[in-house]
């Protein structure tokens, strides 16, 4: 038995953690109720799914892929593809930050508070003024 | 309830792909699928064809052009967005949270848990830049690229913002001439794609650019010329989004 969990941590251990890690933003997305938090969480999930990626471009005696004269066979070098997708991948995920917190900046502007409970309560106070507002006219 | 319901859910979730570990390849394995096909023939071919020993640069630039053209143009996007969603002039700027507030010097002015000024501008900024110009040029050779340098360019502005009061920034860049900014790199990306169509080649082929040098060195001319579009769209959209938000939020030591 501990043997088993030993090769496990050893071969595919790490794939457990970047699960958890991604349990973890999703369980944040979904139970946090202040908006700032949740998009903190979505952060934490892309960057679960970046490690993800990383992880598979492993290679065991491998060394960064910058060419060098010493070594020329392709065994030698970690892979490239996960690492340049994910590069773009990073960048992307500040402009969604970005854009994200724009739109916070707007529904604070708008409402005076970021909470999910309060955002309710006060749109349901606002449709209610500006229905009795339409009945007066 | 919704909290208990969510937990018991993500257990399930994260208890179930056990069973499915067994396809994922073991860590480090040079056999296994991911590093195999393709990625072999990057690694192999990536000095002759494009002139780059940094296989990374070599594939998102060179191999990949097109995903990279259009990340690229995915940032101007968001900038764009962020400029077009908060166009509207605030009624109030949003006070800056009151932690931030308490700290008085002894003339009673507020003064901000910040770095030193003088430290900031005169040694540590340089030496930023100088490292992002740096990576920008060299980032085919070594570790670097456009990505990078775009981002260290745009933190240095972030520093500028930190340190300077608000009424008498070093740079003044609005969010919307920002923006303007940024979208010049993927324009400068496209247009590298046409050089090459009128040197006879394929769009973003890069050893058609119409000079007259070995395709070693265009190869490298290149891959220079996107990168620093990259660097161009990724540096403005950092400060279109800095200053987007900064511009809504009101500090102890504004005059207005």
């Amino acid at each position: 038995m501990m043997t088993m969990i030993n090769t496990f941590l050893a071969t595919k251990g790490i794939y457990f953690l970047t699960l958890v890690l991604l349990a973890l933003g999703v369980a944040g997305i979904i139970v946090c109720n202040n908006y700032m938090k949740k998009l903190i969480c979505m952060n934490v999930m892309q960057v679960a799914v970046i490690f993800f990626f990383l992880c598979l471009g492993q290679k065991s005696p491998g060394t960064i892929p910058v060419a060098m004269d010493t070594a020329v066979k392709a065994s030698q070098y970690i892979n490239p593809l996960p690492h340049g997708l994910m590069l773009t991948a990073i960048v992307v995920s500040l402009g969604t930050t970005g854009v994200g917190l724009s739109l916070l900046l707007r529904i604070r502007e708008k409402y005076g508070t970021i909470e999910e409970d309060d955002l309710i309560r006060r749109e349901d106070l606002m449709t209610r003024k500006n229905k009795d507002g339409g009945d007066r006219k | 309830m919704r909290k208990t319901i969510t937990v018991i859910l993500l257990i399930i979730s994260v208890l179930v792909p056990f069973m499915a570990f067994d396809v994922l390849p073991v860590i480090g394995d040079p056999q296994s699928a991911p590093n195999t096909h393709v990625s072999d023939y990057y690694i192999e071919n990536a000095i002759e064809e494009c002139n780059s020993p940094n296989m990374v640069t070599a594939v998102i630039v060179d191999y990949r052009a097109f995903d990279t053209m259009f990340e690229t143009t995915v940032m101007f996007l968001a900038g764009l967005s962020v400029v077009i969603i908060l166009a509207n002039k605030p009624k109030r700027r949003i006070p800056a949270h009151s932690s931030l507030r308490r700290m008085k010097d002894a003339g009673g002015r507020p003064i901000y848990k910040t770095v030193n000024k003088d430290v900031m501008i005169s040694v540590i900024e340089p030496v930023i830049l100088i490292y992002a110009i740096y990576v920008l040029f060299h980032g085919e050779v070594s570790l670097g690229g456009g990505f990078q340098a775009g981002a260290l360019i745009g933190m240095t502005y972030l520093l500028d913002i930190m340190v300077v009061k608000r009424d008498r920034p070093i740079f003044d860049i609005p969010k919307a001439r920002a923006a303007a900014i940024a979208g010049f790199g993927p324009l400068i990306y496209a247009l590298t794609g046409i050089v090459t169509i009128l040197g006879g080649g394929l769009y973003l082929e890069y050893n058609k650019i119409p000079l007259p040098i070995h395709h070693a060195e265009l190869h490298s001319i290149g891959i220079t010329a996107v990168e620093i579009g990259v660097t161009i769209g990724v540096a403005g959209t950092i400060i279109t989004i800095l200053n987007a938000l900064m511009e809504r939020i009101s500090f102890d030591d504004d005059n207005d």
